[in-house]
């Protein structure tokens, strides 16, 4: 057994490994928050995220582990020594694979991405040199680590605000729900539809002009929301619509009138009209009271029957969470791995597209089993404690959130996906969205941007040189 | 996934309802305590007086949780200020329900025939605002569903002039009875005199103390 096969053998098994912990951990995130909020249940979940991811991670992935398997280092400078390269792609992913278990061992929020892209710094600016670092490509990688939360957010505030507005702040807030959930659902489908179509599926070599895929998103966008619309038709409304309630309002006044007039009466009458006054009195009384009371009741039973229209929607965005973090986070594991083949085989460090094809699904089932195995208990915990995120206020930061990791992926640019998703529940929060938010949580994320990336880094640059030590 | 389940803190806004409704026990109290003056059954005063100060107390402890759970990272639709003070302006009312039981126990007092009517219809008077107010408090669950604004934000903004209504109609029957009072002051001892003066100003301080309480909610919410 060559050291290189067992290199090979070594990179599949941590690959397996980086990909299973994507699936135990990550996964919630993308569809935690539809069991938070009572949308689906823990199996339907489970179901979405397995199907999704891997289509995300397979159709989709392609962008991204490019970026981290060849655009972070330059395989050239280590053109004369592959071995040297294959170690140090070796490194980081054992290196990515210890810091996560020891950030789950004493609970840290530690960032996937942020490990690898660090542990791959680490290696080439320590082994290759300043020069061997595409440093174009890391600015790019540094900014949207920053700017994706950021979008993210802005993105939630805006469609939260248009949802406050235009429905939750109307008068018959069902009536506008049913309204304007077409318009959101073919916001959602044109939206994610032109990040994909525009510049092609790479996997299905099909490229398609801008204006072709504009067109084709439009009418993905016109008919979901035509679906959505006679869907959302058919949801009973068990509250009293509102005419009646106008018609309870005209009954309400008329019955404060007649209490007035039947007082003067009781006050002039004498004997028995007297009392026949003052038990028609007490009658008129008890009814108004009930129509006050019934008045009172209507608008919370009226917000539950819009926040059950936002069950479909939160469905929906939950698919394109999972299908958006599939595509981006696989790269995490792949990437390494992918590098290391493609010099193995003595190739160009341009990746084949079979080869990619082959890991991107090893990587979608390596997360797949992740999730089966051990991300479901992860979703049932994250679930149970983020019950604050109502189908509403899931949609707007579900759909937010997938929107700018999809279009990261499609620019190749590798991002926490976590991050993005805080800063979507952000947004939501300064639109008056949540009753209470931690912006401690911010810190800690700031500070797991300080540490992780060094950590990394220099876990990967230490392992580069044990395992020098012992196979060279 | 940690991180997501740590960023969302313990919204005040369910406590602030319990902590009303715990008011609303002491603030039930009142009618039973008067019905029992009303049949000079002072034993009866004294326990429903005990039974006002452990209503109160329990109060002030769910007070002091919801203010020990209000970080200042904490991140809320309705600044802290506001929630603060809407929390002191619902204890308040406790108090001076209890401050009112404590004047009913330091002297065997009567309900006279020449005010009980109109003393009575002024107790009322200052129940009901409260009840009103705390209806208000009880929309809560509705305007963070509504994020504090719109049709909800408008309906609320009605029951506060409710409140405001029936604090002017108290005022308006205090007058009254202070007139009888002052009317009717030599038939009765100094002593007795004073202590009347000082129920009638803290029940008046119930509608006045639900009226500035409407007035706070009335000031977070979003209304054109």
């Amino acid at each position: 057994m060559t050291v290189e096969v067992m290199f090979l053998l070594f990179a599949v098994l941590l690959c397996f490994y980086v990909a299973w912990n994507i699936g135990a951990n990550d996964v919630a995130n993308a569809v935690g928050t539809s069991v938070g909020s009572g949308a689906l249940s823990l199996k339907h979940a489970v179901y979405i995220a397995a199907i999704f991811e891997f289509c995300g991670a397979f159709f989709f992935g392609t962008n991204v582990s490019e970026m981290v398997e060849s655009g972070i280092v330059n395989p050239d400078v280590f053109a004369d020594n592959m071995q040297i390269f294959i170690i140090g792609m070796l490194a980081s992913l054992l290196s990515t694979g210890v810091w996560l278990q020891i950030a789950s061992y004493f609970g840290w929020p530690v960032s996937t991405t942020h490990t690898i892209v660090g542990a791959v710094l680490g290696f080439g600016l320590v082994v290759g040199g300043f020069h061997s670092i595409f440093w174009g490509n890391m600015g790019s990688i540094a900014l949207s680590w920053v700017v994706s939360p950021i979008l993210g957010g802005v993105v939630a505030y805006l469609i939260f605000s248009v949802i406050r507005k235009k429905i939750l702040f109307q008068s018959d807030p069902i009536g506008a729900a049913k309204k304007v959930t077409p318009y959101l659902v073919f916001m959602v489908f044109f939206v994610l539809a032109l990040i994909i179509f525009y510049g092609g599926l790479k996997n299905f070599d099909f490229e398609l002009s801008l204006l072709q895929a504009v067109g084709l998103s439009v009418a993905v966008g016109v008919v979901a929301a035509l679906i959505s619309a006679s869907l959302v038709r058919r949801i009973k409304v068990d509250v009293a619509p509102i005419d009646e309630r106008k018609q309870n309002l005209q009954v309400f006044v008329g019955l404060k009138k007649a209490q007035k007039h039947l007082g003067r009466v009781e006050a002039a009458a004498l004997g028995s009209l007297h009392d026949e006054a003052c038990r028609l009195l007490k009658e008129v009384e008890e009814l108004a009271a009930t129509i006050e009371v019934s008045e009172y009741k209507v608008g919370s039973s009226e917000y539950r029957v819009v926040e059950k229209i936002f069950i479909y929607l939160q469905i929906i965005t939950a698919c394109c969470m999972a299908f958006a973090h599939g595509s981006n986070d696989v790269a995490n594991a792949i990437g390494p791995l992918s590098a290391i083949i493609n010099s193995l085989e003595g190739i160009e460090m341009v990746s084949t597209l079979s080869v990619t094809k082959w890991l991107l699904f090893l990587g979608g089932v390596g997360i797949v089993i992740g999730l089966a195995t051990w991300g479901w208990r992860v979703i049932e915990t994250v679930g149970k404690k983020i019950t604050e995120l109502t189908p509403s206020r899931g949609f707007t930061a579900g759909f937010a959130a997938a929107a700018t990791i999809v279009l990261a992926s499609k620019l190749g640019l590798p991002i926490s996906t976590t991050h993005v998703l805080v800063g979507a529940v952000l947004g939501v929060g300064f639109a008056r969205g949540f009753g209470a938010i931690n912006l401690n949580t911010i810190r800690d994320i700031v500070i797991s941007w300080l540490v992780t990336v060094p950590a990394g880094a220099i876990f990967s640059v230490l392992f580069f040189y044990i395992i020098k030590a012992v196979f060279l | 996934m940690q991180t997501l389940a740590r960023l969302f803190g313990r919204s005040p806004f369910a406590p602030i309802q319990t902590h009303m409704s715990k008011v609303a026990a002491c603030v039930k109290e009142a009618g039973p305590l008067f019905e029992a003056l009303k049949n000079k059954d002072y034993s009866l005063v004294e326990q429903i007086a005990e039974k006002i100060s452990k209503l109160e107390h329990d109060a002030d402890l769910t007070k002091n949780d919801i203010r020990n759970h209000l970080p200042s990272g904490l991140f809320m639709p309705v600044a802290r200020e506001n929630l603060l003070d809407i929390l002191v302006l619902q204890d308040n009312i406790a108090d001076k329900v209890e401050d009112v039981s404590v004047l009913l126990t330091l002297r065997p007092l009567e309900i006279e025939s020449n005010f009980e009517k109109p003393f009575l219809s002024f107790l009322n008077k200052n129940l009901e605002a409260f009840q009103e107010a705390h209806r208000i408090i009880e929309e809560f669950g509705e305007l963070v569903e509504s994020s504090f604004g719109g049709q909800e934000a408008e309906k609320v903004v009605k029951m506060v002039e409710k409140v405001a209504y029936k604090e002017h109609e108290s005022d308006v029957l205090q007058h009254a009875l202070l007139k009888i009072f002052f009317r009717d002051c030599d038939k009765m001892q100094y002593q007795t005199f004073y202590l009347w003066l000082k129920i009638i100003q803290m029940l008046a301080a119930l509608s006045d103390e639900s009226e500035r309480l409407a007035n706070r909610v009335r000031m977070i919410l979003e209304v054109k």
